[in-house]
C-alpha cells in the first residue's frame, strides 16, 4: 500500500476528530468574519447610511417599532404615505426585519449597551451574512460532508450574487430573507432524512419567520411541495416524508396565516394550492397504504384505478370550481409575468417599469457567480450520481432557480444558495480526489487510471479516458465518491494509510494532485479577486450619495439627494405635501420626513397614474390635479447637467404608460415621441413632450446656465433649445448643486380669482385686451 | 330673534351714531390728486375722522409716504382720489396696488370716464370699461341738469333671513337701509363673471354710456340696443360702483366717480326738501371696505367623539389628530361677527345655513351645522365618519358675496380599528369555533384511548 506522500504515523483517532473539528470552528469563524467584512465596503467608502429606496421605508419602520413598542407598529396607520388615501402599515409590510431589529436593539440596550437604531440597522445585513453562510454549511454537510459544507460557506460568504443585496446599509427583506431560505432548507432536509416531527416543526417556526419576513416566502412554499411531488411520482414514498411533509405544512400554514398581511392568502390564492394539494395527497397515500396493508392486491389494484380517477377529477373539479366561484383568487400579475417576460409590460407596467423586474443579462450571471458558474452544473450532475432525497431536492431547486433567475434579476438571489451548495459539492469531491493519497496498486489494470476524469471533467490535468472499462471504472467511481457523508475524511485517510482497502484505480504521484490542487487554488484565487473587486465597486454605492472622480483623481461625493431632502426638512411646513415620481417616496418620507403622495409601496395604481398624469399633462391640467391633492412641492430628479443617467426625463415614459393605462383618452404615449418615433428632449421633440410638466420642469432655467453656449444635456447628448421653458403654475423653489434635484413649488390660486396664467401677464407688465359685456349674459334688473 | 335686530342695527348702524375703528387698523392714505381740493370733500374725509380714522394726505407723485415699505404695507387702507391722474410716483402701479392687496390692505378707488393707468387695473378685477371718455348718462327722470348727473335709488338690502337672502344675484346688505337715491356722475362697468366681484350700486335702467356729449350721437346706442348682447354699455347690468373681496380677505370698492363723495352732490336735494343720500352711501361703502360691516371670523373650530365630551378648554392645539372608521364625530365652529360701534367681536348668532364637508379627494359627508341655542355663536353637527380610511378635513367654507370668507381645514386621520378594536365573538364563526372545540376534544380522547389501549397492551405482556 503506498501513499503519494508521508503522513503522520503516530496520530490517535481523538486527535484527529478534535483537531478536525477544531479547524471547522476556526474556520467557519473566518468565513463569518470575511462574509461581514466584505460588506462593509459601504461603509468604508461612505458612512454609515441606509442605501437606496425601500431600506428608508424599512428603517423608519424599525424606528417607530423601536421607540413606540410592537402594538404600536402593529397598528401604524401611517397618514403621510399616499396622501390623502394614508397606509395602513401594520397590515402591509411584513415585520419580520423590523422585528428582528426591534429585538436587538431591546437586547442591547437591556444590557446597557446604548447602540443606535441606525447602526443596527446598517448592519443587520452583513451579521446575517455570517449566519447564512453557517445555514448553508449545515444544508451541505447533510448533502456531502463537512469540507464541502466550508466550501459552500465560503462562497457564499463572499458571492457577489448575495453581496448586492446584503451590503451594510441595504436594510431589505432579503438581508435576514437568504439566512431564513437556508435554514428552512436545512431542516426540511433534516426532517425528511430522519422522518422526524421535530425538525418538521422546526422548519414550519422558521418557514413563519421567513413568511413574516419576505414576500418571497412564496419559494418555500412551492419548492417544498414540488420536492415532495416529485419523491412521490419517483415511487419514494415514506413514512417519513408523510411525518416531515405534515408537520411542516400544518404547523408553518396556520403559523404563517398569523402575518397579518398573508392573513388567509394561504387557503385561498392560486399560489398556495401546490402545497395544499400535495398535502391531501399525502394524506390519500397514505390512507391507500393503509387500506393495502389490509386487503388483497388484486382489489387493491382495482381500488386504487378507480380512487386516482375520482379523486384527480374531483380535485381539479374542485380548485377550478372554487376559482371560478372567487374563492381561490387567481394567479396574480406578478406571478404571470414569471411565465411571460412580455406580459408585465404589457398589461402591468408599474412592475415592468421596475429596473430588477427585468430579465437578467448573461454577463450579470458571471458578474454575480464568476467561478460557479461552470461549477454549478458539475455539482448537479454528482447530485444524480448519489440522488437520495436531498438530491433530488437541491436539483429541483437548481432547476427553478435557474429559470426564475434568467426571468427577473432580482431573483439571482434565490439561485445563489443553491449555486453555492452545487459548486461547493463538486470542488469539494475534485479535492477529495487528489488530496487523497492512497495510490492504486501499480499492477492493476492501467486504463483505470482516469477515475475522476469523467466525473470532474475538465478540471482534471490527469484526465486522458481511454474507454477500456468505462462501465467498471465508472461503478468503481461511485464507489469512491459515495463514502458515507457523515465520515470524517481524516479519519478514513488515517485508516487508508495504516492499511485501508485496496484501490485498483485512482490518481498516481504527488505531481498530479499538486498541478489540480494549484490551479484550483489558483481559481480560487481569482475568485476571491474577483468577489471583492466586484463587491467594492459595483455593489457598496449606497445610491443615495454618489460617487465620481475628479480629473485629478481624486474621489468626490455627490450629496445632492441629501441636500435637497434637509432642505425641505427645515425650509418647509411640517404637513406640506411633495409629490414626486413613486421612486423616491420612501427617501422623501424617511429623509425629509414630509408627507408623499406615491412611494415605493406600489399598492394603488391609480394613484401612481394621477402623479403620472400631472406629470405628462400640461401645466394647465395638471394645475387642478396638484391642487385636489393639496400637493406643496414638486420633487424631479435631474441627471441632463451632471450626466445622471437614472433621472426623470429617461423615467419618464414609463409614467407615460402607466397614465395612459388609466386615462387612455388624455395621455398616449406616441404622443411624446418626435414623427420618426424618436424619443427626444431637443428642438425636434414633440410639442406635447415639450408642454408636459415634466420636460418643463427639468430644463426650467437649464440654457440660462450656458449663456451663449449649446445647452448641452449630457444624458441624452442632445441640445436643449433656447429660451427655457417657462413656468406658470409652479415657482423654483430649489434646486441642488448638481441640479440632480429640483424642488418647485405649487402657486396657490390667484387672490383675485384670475387664472394664474394671465395674473403672471399683468405682472409681467402685459396690457390685457379690453374686454367686452359678456354676450347672452342677462343680470338681474333692478 | 330680539338679539339679531339687535345686531342688525348695529351692523348696518344709523349714519348718525359715531361709529368705532375698522376691524383691522385705522390708519389711512388718501392719495388726492393735486388737482382736487381736499375741501370739496370735507364731509366725507371728516365723518372718517370723526369715527377714529387718521388720515395722511399725499399727492399721486409725492415720493413720501411710502405705500410699502420692506414689502410690509404702511397703511390699513389705501383711498384713491385720482380718477383722471396720468402720472404717479415710482411706488404706485398696478403691480404694486395689487400686492398692497395680497398684504391685507383695502382700497378704495374712484375712476372716471378717461383712460389712465387705473383703467387697466380695472380689468384685473373682471370689470369691463367702457369706452373711454364715455359717462354714464340718463335723461330720466326729467330734470334741469345735464343728463351725466343723475340719480341713482339705493336699493334696499333683503333680510338676510328671507329665502332670496343666499340668492347668487342678491345685493349684500352694505348699503343701510332707506337710503335716500344719490347724485352720480361718472362711468359705468359691466361686470364679468369673476365670482369675487359684486356690484354695490347697479345703474338705473333708462342710463347709458355715450361719447356724445350731445343727444346726437343717441342712434349709435339704439342700434346696439336692437342687436343686444355684445357692445351694449346700458341699463342696470352696468355697476357704477363695485365691490371686490380678496381670497385673502382684502376688499377693494371701485367708485366710477369722485364726484359722489363731494361736498356740493352731498348737499344737492333729491326731491325738493330731501337731501342726497350721498353722506350716508359713501359712509357705508367706505365702512365695507375698510373691514367694519359683514366681517366675519371664525374664533375656533373644535371637533371631538360623540361619545367623549370635549375637553376643557380645548383650542386647535390639542385637536385629536385620529379617529376610528365609523366613528360618531362632533364638529363645532365659533363664529363672531364685528361689532364696530363698540369694536368687539361678539357671537354670529344667525349665519344663514354653513355647511361643513368632511373630504377626502371628494366630499364624503356634506352637512349644514345648525346654531346651538344654548351656546350662542356655536354651529355645531354629528355625523358617523365614513367606514374609508384616510386623510379627512373638516372643511368649513362659507362664501357670500360681501361677506367675510370663511374658511377652515382641519387635518384628521381616519384609521381602521386597531388589532383589539374588532368584536371578539361573531354568530358567524360558529361553524368554526365548533371545528375548534371538536378537534381539541378528539384529540384528548384519541390520546386517553391510545395510552390506555398501550397500556394494556403492555400490561398483558408484562403478565
Amino acid at each position: 500500500m503506498s501513499t503519494a506522500y508521508a503522513l503522520p504515523k503516530d496520530l490517535s483517532r481523538a486527535t484527529v476528530v478534535n483537531t478536525a473539528s477544531l479547524i471547522r470552528i476556526v474556520a467557519l469563524s473566518l468565513i463569518s468574519g470575511a462574509a461581514i467584512a466584505s460588506r462593509l465596503f459601504a461603509v468604508i467608502n461612505f458612512e454609515s447610511i441606509i442605501h437606496e429606496f425601500d431600506p428608508w421605508f424599512n428603517y423608519r419602520a424599525t424606528r417607530v417599532l423601536a421607540s413606540k413598542g410592537f402594538y404600536e407598529f402593529w397598528n401604524w396607520f401611517d397618514p403621510t404615505a399616499w396622501y390623502p388615501l394614508g397606509r395602513v402599515v401594520g397590515g402591509t409590510i411584513y415585520p419580520g426585519l423590523m422585528a428582528t431589529s426591534g429585538v436587538i436593539y431591546n437586547v442591547l440596550h437591556y444590557f446597557n449597551l446604548p447602540v443606535d437604531i441606525r447602526n443596527i440597522c446598517v448592519l443587520l445585513a452583513p451579521g446575517f451574512s455570517a449566519l447564512t453562510a453557517w445555514a448553508t454549511y449545515m444544508f451541505t454537510k447533510e448533502l456531502k460532508d463537512e469540507s464541502a459544507g466550508l466550501l459552500a460557506a465560503a462562497f457564499i460568504g463572499i458571492v457577489p450574487g448575495y453581496i448586492s443585496r446584503s451590503v451594510a446599509g441595504s436594510y431589505d427583506n432579503e438581508a435576514i430573507a437568504i439566512f431564513l431560505l437556508m435554514f428552512t432548507f436545512y431542516l426540511w432536509i433534516k426532517a425528511l432524512k430522519a422522518g422526524s416531527a421535530f425538525f418538521g416543526t422546526c422548519a414550519a417556526v422558521f418557514y413563519f419567520y421567513m413568511v413574516a419576513a419576505w414576500g418571497g416566502y412564496a419559494f418555500i412554499t412551492n419548492m417544498i411541495p414540488v420536492h415532495a411531488m416529485v419523491l412521490i411520482l419517483m415511487g419514494r414514498y415514506s413514512s417519513r416524508l408523510y411525518v416531515a411533509y405534515s408537520s411542516w405544512y400544518a404547523v408553518g400554514t396556520l403559523s404563517s396565516m398569523q402575518v397579518p398581511f398573508v392573513g388567509f392568502q394561504p387557503v385561498r390564492t392560486s399560489e398556495h394550492m401546490a402545497a395544499l394539494g400535495v398535502f391531501g395527497l399525502l394524506q390519500i397515500i397514505a390512507f391507500a397504504q393503509l387500506v393495502r396493508s389490509h386487503v388483497s392486491s388484486k382489489q387493491f389494484n382495482n381500488l386504487l384505478f378507480y380512487g386516482v380517477i375520482v379523486l384527480g377529477v374531483g380535485g381539479v373539479g374542485a380548485v377550478v370550481g372554487l376559482t371560478y366561484a372567487g374563492w381561490i383568487a387567481p394567479w396574480t400579475g406578478r406571478f404571470y409575468s414569471l411565465w411571460d417576460t412580455g406580459y408585465a409590460k404589457k398589461y402591468i407596467p408599474i412592475i415592468a417599469s421596475v429596473s430588477e423586474h427585468q430579465p437578467t443579462a448573461w454577463p450579470s450571471f458571471f458578474m454575480d457567480l464568476q467561478l460557479l458558474v461552470f461549477l454549478f452544473p458539475a455539482g448537479v450532475v454528482l447530485c444524480f450520481k448519489e440522488l437520495r432525497d436531498e438530491h433530488v431536492f437541491v436539483i429541483i431547486y437548481a432547476i427553478v432557480a435557474s429559470y426564475f433567475a434568467g426571468v427577473m434579476v432580482r431573483l439571482m438571489l434565490t439561485l445563489t444558495p443553491c449555486v453555492c451548495v452545487a459548486s461547493a459539492i463538486a470542488l469539494s469531491t475534485l479535492m477529495d480526489t487528489y488530496i487523497d493519497p492512497v495510490q492504486p496498486e501499480a499492477d492493476e489494470d492501467e486504463t483505470a487510471q482516469s477515475d475522476a476524469g469523467d466525473s470532474v471533467s475538465g478540471s482534471s490535468a490527469t484526465g486522458s479516458i481511454s474507454g477500456a472499462a468505462p462501465k467498471k471504472a465508472k461503478k468503481l467511481a461511485a464507489a469512491a465518491v459515495a463514502a458515507p457523508p457523515s465520515a470524517n475524511p481524516l479519519a478514513e485517510l488515517v485508516g487508508a494509510a495504516t492499511g485501508g482497502p485496496r484501490m485498483k484505480k485512482g490518481v498516481w504521484g504527488f505531481d498530479t494532485r499538486f498541478t489540480v490542487l494549484l490551479h484550483t487554488f489558483g481559481m480560487l484565487a481569482f475568485f476571491v479577486m474577483h468577489c471583492t473587486y466586484v463587491t467594492s465597486s459595483a455593489y457598496s454605492s449606497p445610491s443615495v450619495v454618489l460617487a465620481s472622480t475628479s480629473p485629478d483623481g481624486s474621489p468626490h461625493i455627490i450629496d445632492d439627494f441629501r441636500e435637497a431632502y434637509y432642505w425641505l426638512r427645515q425650509n418647509t411646513k411640517e404637513d406640506a405635501v411633495v409629490m414626486s415620481w413613486w421612486d423616491y417616496g420612501y427617501q422623501i418620507a424617511g429623509m425629509a420626513d414630509r408627507p408623499t403622495l406615491v412611494d415605493n409601496n406600489t399598492w394603488n395604481n391609480t394613484h401612481i397614474a394621477t402623479v403620472g398624469k400631472a406629470m405628462s399633462s400640461s401645466e394647465e391640467v395638471a394645475y387642478p390635479i396638484l391642487r385636489a391633492h393639496d400637493v406643496d412641492y414638486v420633487l424631479v430628479i435631474f441627471g441632463g447637467l451632471l450626466g445622471y443617467s437614472g433621472d426623470d426625463i429617461n423615467k419618464f415614459l414609463w409614467m407615460i404608460r402607466i397614465a395612459q393605462g388609466v386615462w387612455p383618452e388624455e395621455v398616449q404615449e406616441a404622443n411624446y415621441f418626435t414623427p420618426g418615433g424618436e424619443y427626444r428632449v431637443d428642438e425636434r421633440a414633440s410639442k406635447i413632450m415639450k408642454e408636459s410638466l415634466m420636460y418643463k420642469m427639468s430644463y426650467y432655467r437649464f440654457t440660462e446656465l450656458y449663456g451663449a453656449n449649446p445647452a448641452q444635456d449630457r444624458v441624452r447628448q442632445q441640445t436643449i433649445p433656447k429660451p427655457s421653458p417657462t413656468l406658470d403654475y409652479l415657482d423654483e423653489a430649489f434646486t441642488s448643486e448638481n441640479w440632480i434635484v429640483r424642488i418647485y413649488q405649487v402657486k396657490k390660486e390667484d387672490h383675485l380669482g384670475r387664472d394664474i396664467k394671465s395674473a403672471n401677464a399683468f405682472e409681467g407688465g402685459k396690457k390685457r385686451k379690453r374686454g367686452r359685456p359678456a354676450v347672452g349674459r342677462r343680470r338681474a334688473m333692478q | 330673534m330680539r338679539s339679531f335686530s339687535l345686531l342688525t342695527a348695529l351692523v348696518l348702524g344709523l349714519s348718525a351714531f359715531v361709529r368705532a375703528k375698522s376691524s383691522q387698523g385705522d390708519d389711512v392714505l388718501v392719495i388726492l390728486d393735486p388737482k382736487l381740493n381736499r375741501d370739496d370733500y370735507s364731509l366725507f374725509f371728516g365723518g372718517l375722522e370723526k369715527d377714529g380714522y387718521s388720515l395722511t394726505f399725499r399727492a399721486p407723485k409725492d415720493v413720501k409716504p411710502k405705500i410699502i415699505k420692506d414689502d410690509v404695507p404702511s397703511f390699513s387702507h389705501v383711498i384713491l382720489f385720482t380718477p383722471e391722474t396720468k402720472g404717479y410716483a415710482s411706488d404706485i402701479t398696478p403691480q404694486s396696488l395689487i400686492h398692497l392687496l395680497s398684504l391685507s390692505t383695502n382700497l378704495l378707488i374712484t375712476s372716471s370716464p378717461k383712460q389712465t393707468l387705473l383703467t387697466a387695473l380695472s380689468s384685473e378685477f373682471s370689470l369691463i370699461p367702457a369706452p373711454p371718455s364715455s359717462p354714464l348718462l340718463s335723461h330720466f327722470p326729467a330734470r334741469s341738469d345735464p343728463p351725466t348727473l343723475l340719480p341713482i335709488p339705493v336699493p334696499d338690502p333683503i333680510d338676510p333671513k328671507s329665502e332670496y337672502a343666499d340668492h347668487p344675484l342678491a345685493i349684500p346688505p352694505i348699503c343701510s337701509p332707506h337710503t335716500k337715491a344719490v347724485w352720480y356722475e361718472g362711468t359705468a362697468w359691466a361686470l364679468g363673471n369673476n365670482p369675487l366681484l359684486f356690484p354695490i350700486l347697479r345703474a338705473p335702467k333708462e342710463s347709458f354710456v355715450s361719447d356724445a356729449s350731445g343727444d346726437e350721437g343717441a342712434e349709435g346706442v339704439v342700434d346696439a340696443a336692437e342687436k343686444g348682447g355684445e357692445g351694449l354699455w346700458a341699463g342696470s347690468s352696468l355697476a357704477v360702483a363695485a365691490g371686490f373681496q380678496t381670497r385673502e380677505g382684502a376688499r377693494v370698492v371701485w367708485v366710477g366717480g369722485v364726484e359722489v363723495f363731494s361736498d356740493r352732490l352731498a348737499a344737492k336735494e333729491i326731491a325738493p326738501g330731501v337731501p342726497s343720500g350721498n353722506t350716508r352711501f359713501t359712509r357705508d361703502i367706505a365702512a365695507w371696505a375698510f373691514q367694519e360691516s359683514l366681517v366675519l371670523r371664525i374664533s375656533h373650530i373644535s371637533h371631538h367623539l360623540a361619545s367623549s365630551p370635549p375637553l376643557v378648554g380645548s383650542n386647535t392645539t390639542n385637536l385629536p389628530t385620529q379617529y376610528t372608521t365609523n366613528d360618531k364625530l362632533t364638529y363645532t365652529a365659533h363664529i363672531s361677527i364685528y361689532n364696530p360701534s363698540s369694536s368687539t367681536w361678539t357671537p354670529h348668532v344667525s349665519l344663514p345655513s354653513p355647511q361643513m364637508a368632511f373630504t377626502m379627494l371628494d366630499p364624503h359627508i356634506l352637512t349644514t351645522l345648525s346654531h346651538s341655542p344654548s351656546h350662542a355663536g356655536t354651529y355645531t353637527t354629528t355625523f358617523r365618519a365614513p367606514d374609508r380610511h384616510g386623510v379627512f378635513k373638516f372643511v368649513l367654507d362659507y362664501r357670500r358675496k360681501g361677506w367675510t370668507w370663511l374658511k377652515s381645514e382641519e387635518k384628521v386621520a381616519v384609521v381602521p380599528p386597531r388589532h383589539d378594536g374588532y368584536p371578539r365573538f361573531l354568530s358567524a364563526a360558529w361553524p368554526y369555533y365548533a371545528g375548534a372545540v371538536s378537534t381539541s376534544v378528539g384529540f384528548v380522547l384519541f390520546v386517553v384511548v391510545w395510552l390506555s389501549g398501550e397500556g394494556r397492551e403492555t400490561r398483558k405482556k408484562a403478565e
